[in-house]
């Protein structure tokens, strides 16, 4: 009966954790959406970890704040995102309004000067992006990897008056304070979600990495809750992340979007180490990637349909079962004490007085039944969440860490609404199952019941 | 005879067994007195516990009419004569039918739940006829730890909970060897003459039968018309000799 009474505890839980899935595939869809249509002229050059080996590693400053090729964790206090997981640092956002975000590896600036001189390109907007957080061991698919985890993400891009004025650098939602401007310096744009992490707002002086700002505005969130991105002018970044001359990624802009796949080429042709996303490109890569979110949240949904339909199965059976079982061990205690209630009764007890006594027993037993059942919810609706995860799940790789991150927190979840209407219907259970038994303990004829051994 | 406490007139019983028809008891007039010790003898199948039934309003007689303190019991509705049996009836069960997770006490309590007794009152009355009974020792014992002649006297202190009219023993020795018997058996004429309580008890044992004051025989559910004097000696047999 326990068990029983634990499986509604179970499946609320699963609920809730499909719900959380279908809801944040909704976000990643709506973003993606909105992130196609401003990339159409983008082209996104990022250096990937494979070409570390080329000399691009700052050898000359001599720190050692670079992610090397393997992944290994930098050992400065401004490392780089490592690359397996570069999307995780911001999960479920494609790179904002410039992309670029995913593996990062340190370029040294000088060298790409030259891709201004290539014909059709309007603009370049070259940035620093680093992740500030603390290392997690984490495990997925069977391996363990290292991840950041990050408080926030700092991401210098260059505040030049034709840039701000003309490109979608920068966040355009700004809910308090003003956007960066060209010309700005020691000050920080945050996110709504940094405002929370630094316990600043607007006019504060923050410190970031030992250097203090101050925070001119804060910009909203776009569809995804938790973007952790701080802007500032790309000096401020590369000095605060003890960068000087390196950026993360290169924005080209081209003049039309009919010139994007030559300008493209032009740019591999002049830097064959680059990794080259185009805006088309991006947008094919999005398309396909939000057709398969499309039919991950199909997929969510109906599975979500189908543990409700389940669910109300399993509840409907869970209650049927549960109270046959209470009918059947209050007839067996009944018969069982036959006896008792001919000596209750000889010795003036009425019926009514048996069958409360009864019934009594019933609530009390299934009360009992009904804590325990919780207790075992409270345990096993964790893990009967784990159990269906992992198959939502897979398809979604680290980019999703965040996703699943929300769904375990809230499976572990077992509210004070759902213990009381547990134990409710505990003793809902118990007087259904009891009232027939005891109204049979209460009918005995006492004689009977004496003679009964 | 003004202290009528129990009488029968013309009781009848009669059962159905399928086709057949049984006659547990057949045409029974009984009159006891207030402060009688009875003792009803009879071979198994006479109708002794049919008729200790038909007395303690555990079951109708078919015809005829039983008074208690003079009210007819077989006009009392089903559903109120729970109470007479709580205040005018005490049992006494071969098997002595003690509530195993109660202890001596609170198993002397029982009866007096619902009577408007305090917590208190009834703790102390309880405790009161567990001394009567020579048992004030074991009050805190549950019957499993207590002997069989002990689970007995809790019994018997039971019955006596609600001051009863009479107090019905049906085989109460039926469990007990043979020095526990005749100690229950003193207890009960002990309890007879200091409390002038009166009681019944029903029993094929023939020593058993002599301690009471009066013996009564059934037969087939016939009441025989002689009657025998038991070696009790109490207000009532000394009344009736010195008649």
């Amino acid at each position: 009966m326990a068990i029983m009474i634990s499986i509604p505890a179970g499946i609320t839980a699963n609920q809730a954790s499909t719900e959380a899935l279908t809801q944040n595939l909704s976000n990643t869809i709506t973003q993606s959406e909105e992130t196609i249509n401003q990339t159409l002229t983008q082209i996104a050059c990022t250096l990937s970890p494979s070409f570390e080996g080329f000399g691009f590693r700052p050898t000359d400053t001599g720190d050692s704040d670079f992610t090397p090729p393997d992944g290994t964790p930098p050992n400065g206090d401004s490392g780089f995102t490592p690359g397996q997981f570069g999307g995780g640092v911001r999960p479920g956002q494609f790179g904002g309004g410039t992309f670029g975000g995913g593996g990062t590896t340190a370029m040294n600036e000088t060298l790409y000067t030259d891709i201004s001189s290539i014909d059709a390109v309007a603009a370049i907007a070259t940035s620093l992006e680093a992740s500030e957080g603390t290392e997690e061991e984490m495990e997925m698919m069977g391996r363990s990897f290292t991840r950041l985890v990050p408080d926030y993400i700092i991401k210098g891009i260059p505040l030049t008056s034709d840039l701000v004025d003309n490109y979608p650098i920068l966040p355009t939602n700004i809910t308090d304070g003003r956007n960066l401007q060209a010309g700005d310096s020691g000050v920080v744009l945050l996110s709504e979600n940094n405002t929370d992490f630094f316990e600043a707002s607007v006019g504060d002086t923050v410190e970031i990495l030992g250097q203090s700002f101050e925070v001119i505005g804060v910009y909203g969130s776009s569809g995804v809750e938790d973007i952790m991105t701080l802007y500032m002018t790309l000096s401020d970044a590369q000095s605060v992340t003890n960068n000087t001359g390196y950026i993360t990624s290169i924005t080209v802009f081209a003049e039309s979007s009919s010139v994007v796949s030559e300008v493209a080429s032009d740019i591999s042709s002049l830097h064959p180490e680059l990794t080259i996303v185009t805006g088309q490109q991006r947008l094919d890569q999005l398309e396909a990637l939000r057709d398969t979110y499309e039919i991950q949240l199909e997929s969510a949904e109906s599975s979500l349909a189908q543990t409700q339909a389940t669910a109300v199965q399993e509840i409907v059976i869970a209650i049927a079962a549960t109270s046959l079982i209470v009918l059947f061990v209050m007839l067996y205690t009944v018969r069982e004490r036959t006896k008792e209630i001919g000596t209750l009764k000889a010795i003036g007890f009425s019926n009514l007085n048996i069958m409360s006594q009864f019934m009594l027993e019933g609530v009390i037993l299934s009360l009992i039944a009904g804590v325990i059942g919780i207790a075992i919810g409270v345990v096993a609706a964790p893990t009967l969440s784990e159990l269906l995860l992992p198959a939502v799940n897979a398809g979604f790789g680290g980019a999703f860490a965040r996703a699943s991150n929300t769904v375990s927190s809230m499976s572990g979840i077992v509210t004070p609404e759902l213990i009381l209407i547990a134990l409710g219907g505990a003793v809902l259970l118990g007087v259904l199952g009891t009232l027939y038994p005891a109204w049979r303990a209460s009918r005995t004829s006492p004689m009977e019941a004496l003679r009964y051994e | 005879m003004s202290n009528v406490t129990l009488k029968t007139e013309k009781v009848d019983k009669v059962y159905k067994l399928g086709e057949h028809q049984v006659r547990a008891l057949s045409d029974v007039n009984i009159e006891i007195a207030k402060g009688d010790f009875i003792s009803i003898m009879g071979p198994s199948g006479s109708g002794k516990t049919t008729l200790l039934n038909v007395l303690g309003c555990l079951d109708k007689p078919t015809h005829g009419k039983v008074l208690i303190d003079g009210v007819d019991i077989t006009n009392v509705p089903e559903k109120n004569l729970h109470k007479t049996r709580k205040h005018k009836i005490g049992f006494v069960f071969q098997t002595f039918n003690l509530m195993p997770w109660l202890n001596a006490v609170e198993n002397v309590e029982l009866p007096m739940e619902g009577t408007g007794k305090t917590k208190d009152e009834m703790r102390k009355r309880a405790l009161n006829l567990l001394d009567m009974v020579g048992l004030s020792k074991r009050k805190e014992h549950r019957p499993q730890k207590l002997s069989a002649g002990e689970q007995q006297r809790v019994a018997i202190a039971r019955a006596l909970a609600n001051n009863p009219a009479i107090v019905l023993a049906d085989e109460v020795t039926g469990n007990l060897d043979g020095k526990t018997k005749l100690e229950i058996m003193r207890l009960l004429g002990k309890l007879n003459m200091e409390q002038d309580t009166t009681i019944i008890i029903v029993t094929h044992d023939r020593q058993v039968a002599s301690m009471a004051g009066r013996i009564l025989f059934l037969t087939d559910g016939k009441l025989l018309a002689k009657e025998k004097q038991g070696t009790l000696r109490n207000k009532r047999t000394l009344e009736n000799s010195t008649e």
